[in-house]
């Protein structure tokens, strides 16, 4: 899968597309804005990692272009601002998620992860944590490679957790997903949900656990 | 010493001073003026009856002089109405004719004299105004002298002397008043430019540093003010500028290259010294972050029509924190208001706040605890934790920079609570800070609500 890095630092760039190879992309690196719209017009990637401050011109006004030319590509905008009035800004004109340095590798490859396993995406194989996978084809569970067999529902709730690794997901998140958004919800049903795959995941032997932050959500982590 | 507030106050105040003198001045003078033509008139009227009194002399054949008074000069003259009297006199000073009782002269006589003299002559508790007409008859000189007295004096001329004040002076203020009115109103509408531009001026601040204040429609004599303020505006907004710009570019040259440390880092194939290094260029990010953030908020700029969901921010902060909570063991929970709660100001920085007073919870909340935030309908936002809890004494030290309680505790910067600080300061938010039972704090920040 390649993905295109467009960071005029060179160091930063190959740094990340060396980390990213060990994870299994191929990169390719540009520094300049205009460079990137050229490449972009004729090649297809699978993602693009695109930093705000680049040498001619902002990273934003070359988000906005792609995406008035309808193109889906998932982008993953690196910032050093991450200033007070910075944040909303990216997202608005049409990043998918963002990251202010220095970040991770690994919260990066996470992130971008996220991005190719959504609908349409191109990732959509197997998520793990510890020795739980979940399957996204298919919508399998296994604990240790042992498919096991849930409800519909607790397998929609695993789902939901499995794809947000470590961050929180929200009662109302959970409800939409299960739900829709019509239909009347009992208050207390996701938590029945949640506590039964609890439960089964316990039972199985996962080494995970379903955190619930109460008035929050839900996260799931590998167990300590 | 009087002082007065505002222009139109002191114009007022003068103007009626102005108005009072002027009045008086001019009561008087036309007062003056009134009774200066009552005296001439007078005068005029004793030269005039002087005159025909003279016309009736006349010489008889022996050589003496003659007075045939008509009966209507008689009934002047007459005791009976006792008004007006006259007397001729010779050059020696000798009474010839008097229509006084005594047979006296009006004035004491004088030959030097000129042909016609204005007198005035007290007796008893009378006083006698009159004229002294020099003539000639035949070879004889005479003065005939006519006179009035002044206490049995013409009702109507006396009249209007004394009610001149009564029947015509007020004339004269309520003239002044229209006059003072219509000054006030000049000059409201002179300064109504004046009070447009303080208006503008009013919404001025850090928000909108653009905007400055019209010279066109400003006086002449205002507006070397109004420029220099405005020129005072381009030096502060110039300021803001420059700080902003640091800012971003700090921001930018800092983190940079932490990144790239911070890359390379997590390809080191050492584990433990990976993990190491890690911890390292994280504690240093974190304090870089606070600096940038304090850096910024000492330049920030509020919008006035700023507002914020503190619920959903409070929300977003926990999910937020959570994963770090509980990678040390500790729980996060939010309870209060599941219903949006509207405060004004920036969603950004009330976040930074909220979520400064979370890490600084999470830091010093006993392993296995629940960090804990409240919302509350009147945009009240705490966080509670179940720390040691902040002694009395160190209540005003927690928001100074850099303080910490133990400089040798990791993960810790000083600066978080005084980000709050700011950040409060900045939304007219007040910070109170409590111990809780048996033990722990409880940090609250009350925001400014808005009518949803």
């Amino acid at each position: 899968m390649r993905l295109l890095i467009v960071e005029d630092n060179e160091e930063l760039a190959g740094l990340l597309a060396k980390g990213l190879k060990t994870a299994g992309y191929e990169c390719d690196v540009l520094s300049t804005v205009e460079d990137a719209r050229a490449v972009l017009s004729t090649t297809f990637y699978a993602a693009l990692i695109l930093d705000l401050g680049l040498p001619d011109g902002d990273g934003l006004e070359l988000l906005r272009e792609i995406r008035l030319r309808d193109n889906p590509i998932p982008v993953l905008v690196l910032t050093a601002r991450g200033g007070l009035h910075d944040r909303v800004h990216g997202l608005r004109s049409g990043a998918d998620d963002y990251l202010v340095k220095p970040f991770a590798l690994e919260e990066l490859i996470a992130r971008l992860e996220a991005q190719l396993r959504r609908p349409g995406q191109l990732l959509g194989s197997s998520l793990r944590i510890a020795n739980l996978a979940f399957d996204t084809q298919n919508r399998q569970a296994s604990i240790d490679d042992q498919p096991q067999v849930l409800s519909a529902r607790e397998t929609a709730v695993l789902e939901l957790l499995m794809r947000s690794k470590g961050r929180v997901v929200s009662k109302k998140q959970v409800e939409d997903h299960i739900f829709g958004h019509s239909g009347e919800v009992a208050s207390n049903a996701i938590e029945v949900y949640v506590h039964r795959l609890r439960k089964q995941l316990s039972e199985r032997g996962a080494r995970v656990q379903v955190h619930t932050i109460r008035g929050v959500g839900y996260l799931i982590a590998e167990e300590k | 010493m009087l002082r007065f507030k505002s222009i139109i106050s002191r114009i007022v105040f003068l103007h009626v001073v102005a108005v009072a003198i002027t009045s008086i001045l001019m009561s008087l003078a036309l007062s003056w003026l009134l009774s200066y033509e009552t005296e001439n008139i007078h005068h005029k009227a004793m030269q005039e009856q002087a005159a025909s009194v003279g016309e009736h002399l006349s010489l008889t054949s022996d050589g003496r002089l003659e007075l045939n008074l008509p009966l209507d000069l008689l009934g002047l003259y007459s005791q009976a109405y006792g008004r007006y009297s006259y007397a001729v006199i010779d050059d020696r000073g000798a009474v010839l004719f008097s229509s006084r009782e005594d047979h006296a002269a009006l004035f004491p006589g004088d030959s030097r004299s000129a042909p016609v003299e204005f007198l005035q002559q007290r007796r008893g508790n009378a006083t006698v105004s009159g004229a002294s007409v020099k003539k000639t008859i035949g070879d004889k000189t005479v003065w005939i002298q006519t006179g009035e007295d002044l206490a049995n004096r013409d009702v109507l001329i006396d009249d209007i002397v004394a009610n001149f004040y009564k029947k015509v002076g007020w004339i004269t203020l309520p003239i002044l008043l229209v006059l003072l009115m219509t000054d006030i109103a000049i000059f409201r509408r002179a300064l109504r430019p004046l009070r447009e531009a303080s208006e503008i001026a009013e919404g001025i601040g850090p928000a909108r540093p653009g905007v400055r204040l019209p010279t066109e429609e400003i006086p002449r004599e205002v507006r070397p003010l109004v420029s220099a303020v405005n020129q005072g505006l381009d030096r502060l907004e110039e300021g803001f500028r420059i700080q902003r710009d640091f800012t971003a570019d700090a921001a930018h040259e800092l983190r940079t290259p932490l990144s790239v440390l911070r890359s390379r880092i997590d390809l080191l194939d050492d584990q433990d010294m990976r993990q190491a290094l890690r911890q390292n260029v994280d504690g240093m990010a974190h304090i870089i972050g606070q600096l940038l953030d304090i850096a910024e908020l000492d330049a920030v700029v509020v919008h006035s029509d700023d507002k914020a969901d503190l619920q959903s921010v409070a929300t977003e902060v926990a999910e937020f924190v959570a994963p770090l909570a509980l990678a040390q063991g500790k729980d996060i929970a939010l309870s209060g208001a599941t219903e949006p709660v509207w405060v004004k100001g920036n969603p950004e920085m009330l976040g930074r706040a909220i979520r400064n007073l979370a890490e600084n919870a999470i830091n010093h909340t006993a392993a296995g605890s629940t960090v804990e935030f409240v919302v509350e309908g009147d945009g009240t936002v705490s966080v509670l934790d179940r720390g040691p809890g902040i002694g009395e004494d160190e209540r005003q030290l927690i928001f100074r920079r850099f303080w910490r309680r133990d400089r040798r505790k990791q993960g810790s910067t000083g600066l978080g609570l005084s980000i709050v600080q700011r950040i409060a300061e900045l939304h007219s938010a007040v910070i109170t800070v409590e111990n809780r039972k048996p033990n722990g704090a409880r940090f609250s920040l009350k925001f400014v609500p808005l009518k949803s």
